[in-house]
């Protein structure tokens, strides 16, 4: 790959993540205007209402959009380079399934989460269920049943698959109005988030791809095989636990926020490592500036395509992410 | 030759789930010789070379003594036995795309500060070493894409930029031609001689290991059959036991020769 060709790449990708959360700030059912947005940003909004539209909706969700785009694809990487298979998907161990087993309980149950407020009910339940997945894959890699990274992958799925069928029990035994509720819950949406979120969703992001940054060598030296990297003093089954739980962590933190939202953590990797380069450092800068930038067009899609009512975001992400990738796979060999 | 000098193992064994996999094993290697270990499919010469790299771990259980200039491997840090023994392996294709020179850099992983950050001197290190191996030119090529006499140089590269003392090569002619064998080996011969790296390797072509390496060592079901200089190892007797083929050994001046003849498969080619 040519040096001038890479360089032009990264400065067309670092414009789409900035220009991006800027366009979109003009789309939703009420209309800013790029005046209004100018001012709301650089001086004050023209109208109390603007000022509520702005600061208190649009805005919360595109910075979300950035995060969770961002935050979901460097959980795929990190679980794609210590599994070394490009096929890993951070939602594979069951951390979908659990945060929909918690979110299953506490809409059949309401009772049991009500010494919180309402809106925050649904994403605790949802975060204590994916971080139940959380143990159990922590589990799962310290034992015997881990030899390898298949075997671990494989024993992901099997987890998926138990919590899927509890959940699965849970509303069909429950009411059908609360089954709905957790349906669409996971599908995925952003329309959800408040202020405070956006800190919860920051600070996992950052941490995560602050360590992978520094670590990227060593987690690099994992592409090699077990016995390589051991011998070029990289400890291998700390650094497959470290990755492991950073992209556990994430995703049980953006699920619990915001549902299930398909093909970023699986994808938006693997365009990155075509255009940039495969080194965890590369793909890791690479994988929040493509992953924030397609999540916030997905979402600016999701509250503006049907004039009078959101579409979930996940199954936006999945039905363009699917296509565009069909396509790029037929132009080179994988 | 004091003892404490190169490659010293005393009753050198591993276990895999239980099942013994390397017995006793037993050598003195002096540093700057290249040592060759020999033996059919499944005789435990990766088996060895692990041990020897230290690579022990829940499912791989080393017992016995495994001494590096003295030092007893095993109780030396990962990162202190990397700056000693660099280990490559058979070849087989990195998952992502990583090109030469990200895969020669790897090297340098044992002598860099946990956080290091991209640094001249390190692009000094990967490429003396790339231009020493003959592949300068082709270092931001995908790693994947190179002729596997190639990647074997790129391997030998990195544990070049390793600056280990003690180099292990798992089958390092492996699926190579004629004329990458003979460069490969021919490399590493001369790498022994300029810098005194000792050298193990296991390797499956007889009449190479005799005239590349000083030293052999034979197995047989994870059992050591014989170890020494070239000579008094390739004898007929042995060979013939070991591998299951009538053989013939000739010790010309400038070398040993065997040949094996498969009289038992009921083949024979008219007019020879």
């Amino acid at each position: 790959m040519l040096v001038a060709n890479l360089r032009l790449r990264w400065t067309v990708l670092l414009l789409f993540a900035v220009l991006s959360p800027l366009l979109s700030l003009g789309f939703g059912s009420a209309q800013l205007s790029p005046v209004t947005i100018a001012s709301c940003l650089f001086d004050q909004c023209p109208t109390a209402m603007d000022q509520l539209i702005f600061f208190e909706l649009r805005l919360p969700r595109i910075l979300a959009a950035l995060l969770v785009g961002g935050g979901l694809a460097i959980a795929g990487n990190s679980l794609q380079t210590v599994t070394r298979n490009g096929l890993a998907d951070p939602y594979l161990f069951g951390v979908v399934a659990g945060a929909g087993l918690g979110a299953a309980l506490v809409s059949v149950l309401p009772q049991t989460m009500s010494w919180l407020p309402d809106n925050a009910a649904l994403p605790t339940a949802a975060f204590v269920g994916a971080s139940l997945s959380v143990f159990i894959v922590h589990g799962l890699a310290m034992s015997a049943w881990a030899r390898s990274p298949e075997q671990l992958l494989l024993a992901g799925i099997a987890i998926s698959l138990m919590l899927s069928a509890a959940t699965h029990m849970v509303l069909y035994l429950g009411e059908p109005f609360a089954a709905n509720k957790v349906m669409f819950w996971l599908m995925g949406s952003i329309s959800r988030i408040e202020v405070w979120q956006l800190w919860l969703l920051l600070l996992p992001v950052l941490l995560v791809a602050v360590v992978s940054w520094l670590l990227g060598r060593r987690f690099d030296a994992l592409l090699m095989g077990d016995d390589t990297a051991t011998s070029l003093g990289v400890p291998v089954a700390r650094m497959r636990l470290l990755g492991l739980l950073m992209c556990a962590l994430l995703t049980a933190v953006v699920v619990s926020q915001c549902g299930g939202i398909g093909f970023v953590g699986l994808m938006i990797p693997h365009i990155v490592r075509r255009w940039f380069g495969v080194t965890t450092r590369t793909v890791v800068v690479g994988c929040l500036l493509m992953g924030g930038g397609f999540l916030v067009w997905a979402d600016t899609l999701a509250r503006s395509l049907a004039s009078d009512q959101e579409i979930p975001i996940g199954i936006i992400t999945s039905a363009i992410g699917s296509v565009f990738f069909l396509l790029l796979m037929r132009t080179r060999r994988w | 030759m004091k003892s404490a000098d190169g490659l010293h193992l005393n009753n050198l064994s591993a276990r895999v789930a239980n099942t013994r996999v390397l017995d006793d094993v037993c050598l003195q290697l002096p540093r700057g010789r290249v040592l060759g270990i020999l033996g059919p499919n499944g005789a435990g010469k990766t088996t060895l070379l692990r041990a020897i790299a230290g690579l022990s771990g829940r499912e791989f259980q080393l017992a016995g003594e495994c001494r590096w200039e003295g030092l007893e491997t095993a109780r030396m840090t990962l990162q202190q036995r990397a700056r000693q023994i660099a280990l490559v392996k058979q070849l087989n294709d990195p998952v992502f795309e990583l090109t030469l020179y990200q895969v020669v850099r790897m090297g340098l992983l044992p002598h860099q500060p946990l956080l290091a950050l991209p640094d001249a001197v390190d692009d000094h290190e990967v490429s003396k070493s790339l231009k020493r191996v003959g592949l300068l030119d082709k270092s931001q090529q995908a790693f994947a894409t190179l002729s596997g006499g190639e990647q074997q140089r790129g391997l030998i590269a990195r544990a070049l930029v390793q600056r280990a003392q003690l180099l292990l090569l798992d089958e390092p002619v492996n699926h190579l031609d004629v004329f990458y064998q003979h460069e490969i080996l021919g490399l590493l011969r001369q790498l022994a001689v300029e810098t005194g790296l000792t050298i193990v390797m296991s390797l499956h072509d007889l009449n190479l290991a005799a005239f590349y390496c000083d030293d052999l060592l034979i197995l047989q079901n994870g059992q050591q059959q014989a170890s020494g200089p070239v000579a008094e190892v390739l004898q007929q007797e042995l060979l013939q036991q070991v591998f299951g083929l009538p053989c013939i050994v000739r010790h010309e001046n400038h070398g040993v020769r065997v040949d094996f003849c498969p009289s038992h498969t009921g083949w024979q080619r008219e007019g020879n």
